[in-house]
């Protein structure tokens, strides 16, 4: 074992889900400490990390560790100002002495306002005795719940209207070269474990400090965001811009760890002909001729190539189709990705979890529809357990024995382990004898660490995606693989994604099929890439080449439209997904094409292609229409 | 020179033969105009057209920044494939009628988004004088001296010429007096009588059609021209209207570009028996126009017909442009589309680059205004959704 690093943190509410997973970590140890004792043990090298306010960081240079910070994206509670009197006639703010940035953020919002008082530190009490007259004071930490004055400004909320971006107050800064690329994983999987118990956080702190559990768990479900995506980043680089414009903290380059550890290799020249042609006829690319086609390709010579490949593994005129139903058993997830909008905390007004009721209600419908899967997916529920779903599946293999339970990602395999306290084989095992078929390839993005840390942060490592995969593939079920792109990633990452797919279908040869599709901005967080229709045949033609040992793939309509997925079938795609009798993710993003299955067969017919039904794992079926 | 992948498909298609005609710079016949859309190898229909797009375009995309004006809805004639017409001007019916001042002013309005073309189509109003028309340019031009005038159909000119009894060249003279400067090309449907007897019995005529566009082009009126597809009509009739459209071009050279049309199906007639034609038609349609249309310097993918994804995809496919900013169109929006109202300028030119293209701004007359090799400059960052 490495030696352990050592780590500091306040003891604040909302550092909790941070910490508590850090307890009995074999790496890291944690030292609690108030903020300003945080920072100080960092800058003199007592701590390799701390859990710092943001205005910290211009004590040293420090490494940031990337994907995980305390923000608020609106209200925070925690970080306000009151006083008497409005804020408009103060002249002076006691400041409470225990966070600098929170300081640096009442001046902003102050200085927007036009009001320039005179600041004075104050412990909190004395100034919120205080704050009367012309006299205000700024309140921070779990003080600020209880906060009772005529005015109080929440700065969170004020920072979100005054720049329409989220409010970063605090991040894990390490001392230079301190901490490696395994120490970011512990960090991570602490925080995916604090996340999931945020419930349990906000109970245990009630009975420690007095107070409402439920107001302490709405506090660190809908007020504290915790990634540190491009957005959370925008609002973070717009405020130690704005700090450094009124002079009130000296200006600071951002910089993190993946930064240090990461060094690129260069690639190797290659030409795009030469590999189109070494791609249509089936040779093997690699790495490098991936990357430059990536990035050079014309669509048409890619599409060319691709369509060469399609004609070699599936010669002949036929597509397939599934007639299957998506459903999402659970819209409550503790993972919070940046790219959906499908996902709502629990105790959301608009969380659910499905009824039998409405199971047998949708099942029903696919089965007259002529169904014979349910694509089975949800949010990361942080109370169901592995019993949860054996039972589910049973109840549905008895009552629907033709029914192909096509069921939860690897993400959500993972969820169930670590609630379950199961190990990962054991939770597979004991899913797959309650009935589960297949697995359905979401949530693998984009296989590349650096890219799933930036807009996923707090979801399963690309490996640990791959290992359920191939512990599943083993077991002898059989699953598909998608990838979502356009999230801002490069050629060499997508490239990576397919590399890591090929290797262990090499291995497995579990794969049935590849999808990919663009990310859909509407109503998520992440700003868009190039999710165009161009750039989506162009990665679907790519794939095609790539996958030499995938056997089918998948034109996405749902995404793209019945128009660009025909072209797709031309340019490398042998099948047409899903009939789809329900899609709620994807469409909660925006996307509204929607086929039956004469539609469907129309235009796989008005494509030049005749159309047929297939099962999970591309045997044909007859229709079962009822 | 069209790459090794390429030529083998063509080969494989047995398209060997009118791929050596598109490269001698040979005109295709109407059999080959058949074969090319009964072609089985997508992508390779569509590198030869893309050949052709390149040869004459290199890699600039066109698209104007323009305003719809649709006057009145009223119209006399019942096509079936429509659903903007409506019989009366009732409130009951949806029906309206602008008053020439409501016109001019919703017109006018738009001066300040740096339109450079207001396109004027309209109903057949049963009731509405000349003078309706002639007074309804004349006040754009005189208000707005600088934008350009495309209007009217070569239906509404026939119509005019009938009801207030002039020749088409007397129509089209008291127009171009007015203000109007080019004609857009719809009302053309399909040629074939078969067809136009199904679909619109009532109004102009293939040869009415043919001889108003004829007259235009030797007054000196630019105009543009359309197939309306996806209906009743075989592939050999598609030929055939393209022919024509051929032959009246070598006569006169005064189209500017050619349009194919996708039927939309919600809200009209025909809509229940024919489902929209699906996106594959009009990549296929496109491509064959660019190959058989060889006397047309430009093919338009309509991205309020097809959506921006597919039109995007159609800049591999050999069109070279997208038609414009389209402010208020109406006409296919009540026939079903979904796409958004009016593609902002920023928006064109992202589909287009990310299409590997150059966005070129074009005036009503094809003439570059502007190459935009650069990004425009950002825009203020929207205010994201707050989901927490």
């Amino acid at each position: 074992m490495p030696k352990k690093i050592r780590a500091a943190a306040v003891s604040f509410l909302n550092a909790w889900p941070l910490t508590a997973g850090l307890e009995g970590s074999e790496r890291i140890e944690l030292v609690q400490a108030e903020p300003s004792r945080c920072a100080a043990m960092l800058e003199a090298g007592e701590v390799d990390l701390a859990l710092v306010s943001v205005a910290a960081l211009t004590k040293g240079q420090y490494d940031i560790v990337p994907g995980i910070a305390i923000g608020a994206d609106g209200p925070v509670q925690t970080v306000v100002l009151a006083g008497e009197q409005s804020p408009a006639i103060w002249d002076e703010v006691f400041l409470d002495t225990a966070s600098r940035t929170s300081h640096v953020l009442a001046k902003l919002v102050l200085d927007a306002k036009g009001v320039h008082p005179k600041f004075t530190p104050m412990p909190a009490e004395e100034g919120l005795a205080r704050a009367k007259g012309t006299k205000g004071a700024l309140v921070i930490g779990d003080r600020g719940f209880g906060v009772r004055a005529n005015h109080v400004l929440d700065l969170g909320r004020e920072w979100t209207q005054l720049t329409g971006l989220p409010m970063i107050f605090a991040l894990w800064a390490a001392r230079p070269g301190a901490v490696s690329p395994e120490d970011v994983q512990e960090l991570t999987r602490a925080a995916q474990h604090g996340l999931g118990i945020r419930t349990e956080l906000a109970q245990r702190f009630a009975a420690l400090k007095g107070g409402d559990p439920e107001k302490y768990r709405r506090y660190l479900t809908q007020k504290i965001r915790y990634g540190l995506g491009p957005y959370e980043l925008q609002g973070l680089e717009a405020f130690l811009e704005r700090a450094a414009a009124k002079g009130f903290l000296p200006p600071m380059p951002l910089r993190f760890v993946d930064d240090v550890v990461r060094t690129r290799r260069a690639r190797r020249a290659v030409s795009v002909d030469t590999a189109l042609q070494k791609g249509a006829d089936g040779e093997r690319l690699d790495a490098d001729e991936a990357a430059t086609l990536d990035e050079k390709a014309p669509l048409l010579e890619l599409g060319l190539a691709a369509d060469a490949r399609r004609r070699a593994l599936h010669p002949g005129d036929l597509v397939t189709y599934i007639v299957s139903r998506n459903v999402n058993y659970t819209n409550v997830c503790t993972t919070a990705c940046h790219f959906c909008a499908f996902y709502r905390p629990r105790g959301h007004g608009e969380s659910y979890v499905l009824t039998r009721e409405e199971l047998t209600q949708k099942i029903d419908e696919t089965v007259a529809l002529g169904g014979i899967e349910i694509l089975l997916q949800g949010g990361l529920h942080p109370d169901l357990g592995v019993e949860w779903y054996e039972d589910l599946f049973r109840w549905v293999k008895q009552t629907w024995p033709v029914i192909n339970l096509h069921a939860l990602s690897p993400e959500e395999i993972w969820h169930i382990a670590r609630t379950s306290e199961l190990g990962l084989e054991a939770t597979i095992d004991r899913l797959i004898a309650a009935g589960m078929d297949s697995i359905p390839g979401g949530g693998a993005e984009i296989l590349d660490d650096e890219v799933r840390r930036r807009i996923a942060p707090l979801k399963c490592s690309t490996d640990e995606w791959l290992t359920v995969m191939k512990a599943a593939h083993v077991k002898g079920l059989k699953s598909t693989a998608t990838m979502m792109f356009g999230v801002g990633e490069g050629p060499e990452h997508r490239v990576a994604h397919l590399m890591r797919l090929r290797e262990l279908q090499d291995e497995t040869h579990g794969f049935t099929a590849f999808i990919c599709w663009p990310f859909q901005s509407q109503n998520t967080r992440l700003e868009p890439g190039d999710g165009s229709a161009h750039a989506y045949l162009r990665t679907n033609a790519l794939s095609r080449l790539v996958l030499d040992n995938v056997p089918n793939l998948q034109a996405s309509w749902v995404t793209m439209g019945g128009g660009v997925a025909q072209a797709a079938l031309h340019m490398g795609c042998n099948d047409f997904g899903q009939v789809m009798i329900e899609e709620n993710v994807v469409s909660a993003a925006g996307t509204t094409f929607k086929m039956d299955s004469e539609e469907v067969e129309r235009h796989i017919r008005d494509a030049g292609f005749r159309a047929a039904r297939r099962n999970m794992r591309y045997q044909l079926v007859e229709e079962t229409r009822a | 020179m069209l790459s090794t992948l390429a030529n083998r498909a063509l080969e494989r298609d047995g398209l060997g033969p009118i791929r050596d005609k598109v490269l001698a710079g040979e005109r295709l016949t109407d059999a080959d105009g058949l074969r090319l859309f009964e072609a089985a190898d997508l992508p390779a229909l569509g590198a030869l057209a893309n050949h052709v797009r390149e040869a004459r375009h290199g890699a600039l995309a066109f698209y104007n920044r323009n305003v719809h004006l649709n006057p009145t809805n009223v119209c006399v004639a019942s096509c079936k494939f429509c659903s903007f017409a409506r019989k009366d001007d009732q409130r009951a019916s949806d029906g309206y009628t602008m008053s020439v001042d409501e016109a001019v002013a919703k017109v006018l309005s738009r001066k300040p988004l740096g339109v450079t073309e207001v396109h004027i189509v309209s109903g057949l109003h049963p009731d509405l004088p000349f003078e309706y028309y002639t007074e309804l340019l004349s006040r754009i031009r005189a208000g707005w001296p600088e934008v350009a005038i495309k209007a009217f159909t070569a239906i509404e000119i026939h119509f005019f010429a009938e009801k207030f009894g002039m020749s088409y060249e007397q129509v089209l003279r008291r127009l171009m007096d007015a203000g109007l400067q080019t004609m857009p090309g719809g009302g053309a449907e399909i040629f074939a009588p078969r067809v136009r007897r199904k679909i619109c019995d009532d109004k102009a005529t293939a040869d009415q059609w043919i001889e108003i566009h004829r007259t235009a082009h030797r007054l000196g009126v630019k105009t543009n021209s359309t197939m309306l597809y996806g209906h009743i009509e075989r592939l050999d009739e598609r030929v055939d209207h393209m022919r024509r459209l051929r032959e009246l071009q070598d006569e006169t050279h005064g189209f500017q570009v050619f349009i194919p049309l996708a039927f939309h199906p919600e809200h009209n007639m025909i809509g229940k028996a024919f489902p929209k034609p699906t996106g594959y038609d009009a990549l296929r349609s496109l491509a064959v126009a660019r190959l058989y249309l060889d006397n047309f310097d430009h093919v338009k993918a309509y991205w309020v017909s097809l959506g921006e994804r597919l039109a995007q995809t159609a800049l591999s496919f050999g069109v070279d442009d997208l038609d414009g900013t389209v402010l208020e169109e109406r006409i296919y929006h009540m026939a079903g589309s979904t796409v958004p109202q009016a593609l902002s300028e920023r928006t064109l030119h992202q589909l287009i680059r990310a299409a590997g293209r150059v966005p070129a701004e074009r005036d009503s007359l094809y003439r570059v205004l502007k190459v935009h090799d650069a990004p425009l400059p950002e825009e203020p960052p929207a205010r994201l959704q707050v989901t927490a």
